[in-house]
């Protein structure tokens, strides 16, 4: 995963992220996608999240929190 | 990694292998489908058909979204983009996905407004940024990218943002999987559950499977160690005479899935009727519509689209593919007319797609094929 071959947008292949912020208000979370890249996701399926969360994101959208993040 | 340098471990897959090759009884030859294009991708990245003995044969799904679509859908896309007024917006792969006549790559050669967005949440900002024109945003996928564009359609009322749409092309996957059972030309034993798909769903919607079909299911993440582990599963089962749903990707897929996408979803589409898949013709219930409520954001309703159903290319047989009734190599034009430079059909588009998978790693297999 995260890695540049694969198209993380339209299929049924998730991108992990690392919160690295996350604004109450909008819901939405800035989160490092690896290699330097920054993406804004939006959080509203998985409720508060904090910097160090690891989520799984499709097509910007968080699914779920992943097991084992540094929380 | 973390979560990644765990699961592609070699020593863990050898001894996957070897525990499958106990498992497999040798006077039966194994058919099990892995439903899912990330799936497809990682078996042949990874080379793991090489590591599974010669009576277990993964035949690949139809769970690849880009390769589903219909050539009458890119002709409607096509349609709406070529609208002056209209800033057209889609994920990177569909842009290459041919039409009757062009790609949207063609179109915006030509003039039209393409635009490649990584998420519908791109599509919003460009809406915001360009209050004068129309952004319309080409929406395809299963449900794992559906939660996404029921969001921002949810967030693009909450803003009041009157210039974004959506061309919505979002399928199920539970009844191309009952359609497939049905078809009488493919003999299976067993399924690797889609992963992400299953985040959103749950386990419980493959429970008819085991229940009218009598087929194991195990839901599968996706990297090598994963769909080893998986196969290692199914065949247990199998051996075992045991028949159920079972989740080998624990770590990410809750049994229930997730309610609030599941309730997102309810809220802005409803099932379509009918709904035509590529090669797999029209399926009852498959495909989703924006809701009554939200028809002021759906691109059909904004703009009038032909909406003609156009045949595949004769040449083309992405539709037995993708039912796994033929390997991607036994297709006349594979890797011959049809490559990923010049796809006739949408199984060589994606990255996901089971064509061109095969076609990037070079896992043709025609040796094997005639030596066996």
């Amino acid at each position: 995963m995260n890695e540049p071959f694969h198209c993380i947008t339209c299929s049924d292949e998730g991108c992990e992220m690392t919160v690295l912020e996350w604004d109450r208000g909008t819901g939405l979370a800035v989160c490092d996608a690896g290699g330097g890249v920054r993406e804004e996701v939006e959080t509203a399926l998985v409720g508060d999240v904090s910097p160090g969360d690891v989520l799984l994101v499709h097509a910007a959208t968080a699914l779920t929190r992943l097991q084992g993040g540094d929380r | 990694m973390r979560f990644v340098s765990e699961f592609r471990n070699p020593e863990l897959g050898r001894a996957l292998a070897h525990q499958i090759r106990e498992l497999a009884d040798p006077g039966h030859h194994y058919k099990v489908m892995e439903v899912c294009g990330g799936h497809t991708h990682s078996i042949y990245k990874y080379g793991l058909e090489d590591l599974l003995p010669d009576n277990v044969e993964l035949v690949h799904g139809p769970g690849c979204p880009v390769c589903v679509i219909p050539m009458g859908r890119v002709d409607d896309a096509l349609d709406i983009a070529r609208r002056p007024e209209v800033i057209f917006t889609c994920f990177g792969d569909m842009m290459r996905v041919p039409g009757s006549d062009a790609t949207l790559l063609h179109a915006k050669a030509e003039g039209a407004d393409v635009r490649m967005v990584y998420s519908p949440l791109d599509a919003l900002r460009l809406a915001r940024e360009n209050p004068d024109r129309q952004v319309v945003f080409f929406a395809v996928g299963f449900e794992t990218t559906a939660p996404s564009t029921a969001l921002t359609m949810i967030r693009a009322r909450a803003e009041g943002i009157t210039n974004f749409s959506v061309f919505c092309n979002h399928v199920t996957i539970v009844p191309p999987l009952r359609a497939l059972m049905e078809s009488p030309d493919l003999r299976l034993d067993g399924f690797l559950g889609p992963g992400h798909v299953s985040t959103v769903v749950g386990a419980r919607p493959f429970g008819f499977l085991p229940a009218d079909y009598k087929k194991p299911v195990v839901i599968s993440g996706f990297e090598p160690t994963d769909v080893m582990q998986s196969v290692c599963m199914l065949l247990t089962q199998l051996a075992e005479g045991r028949c159920e749903v079972e989740n080998q990707y624990t770590r990410v897929v809750p049994w229930e899935g997730n309610p609030n996408a599941m309730r997102v979803l309810a809220e802005v589409f409803a099932l379509r009727p009918h709904f035509e898949w590529r090669g797999l013709g029209f399926i009852s219930q498959s495909g989703l519509a924006i809701r009554d409520d939200y028809a002021d954001q759906d691109a059909e309703q904004r703009f009038t689209v032909p909406g003609v159903r156009v045949a595949d290319p004769k040449a083309c047989q992405c539709g037995e593919v993708l039912k796994g009734v033929i390997k991607p190599y036994e297709c006349k034009v594979f890797g011959s007319a049809c490559t990923p430079e010049t796809p006739i059909g949408t199984c060589m588009v994606s990255s996901e797609g089971a064509c061109a998978a095969y076609y990037n790693f070079g896992r043709f297999n025609r040796e094997k094929q005639l030596v066996s």
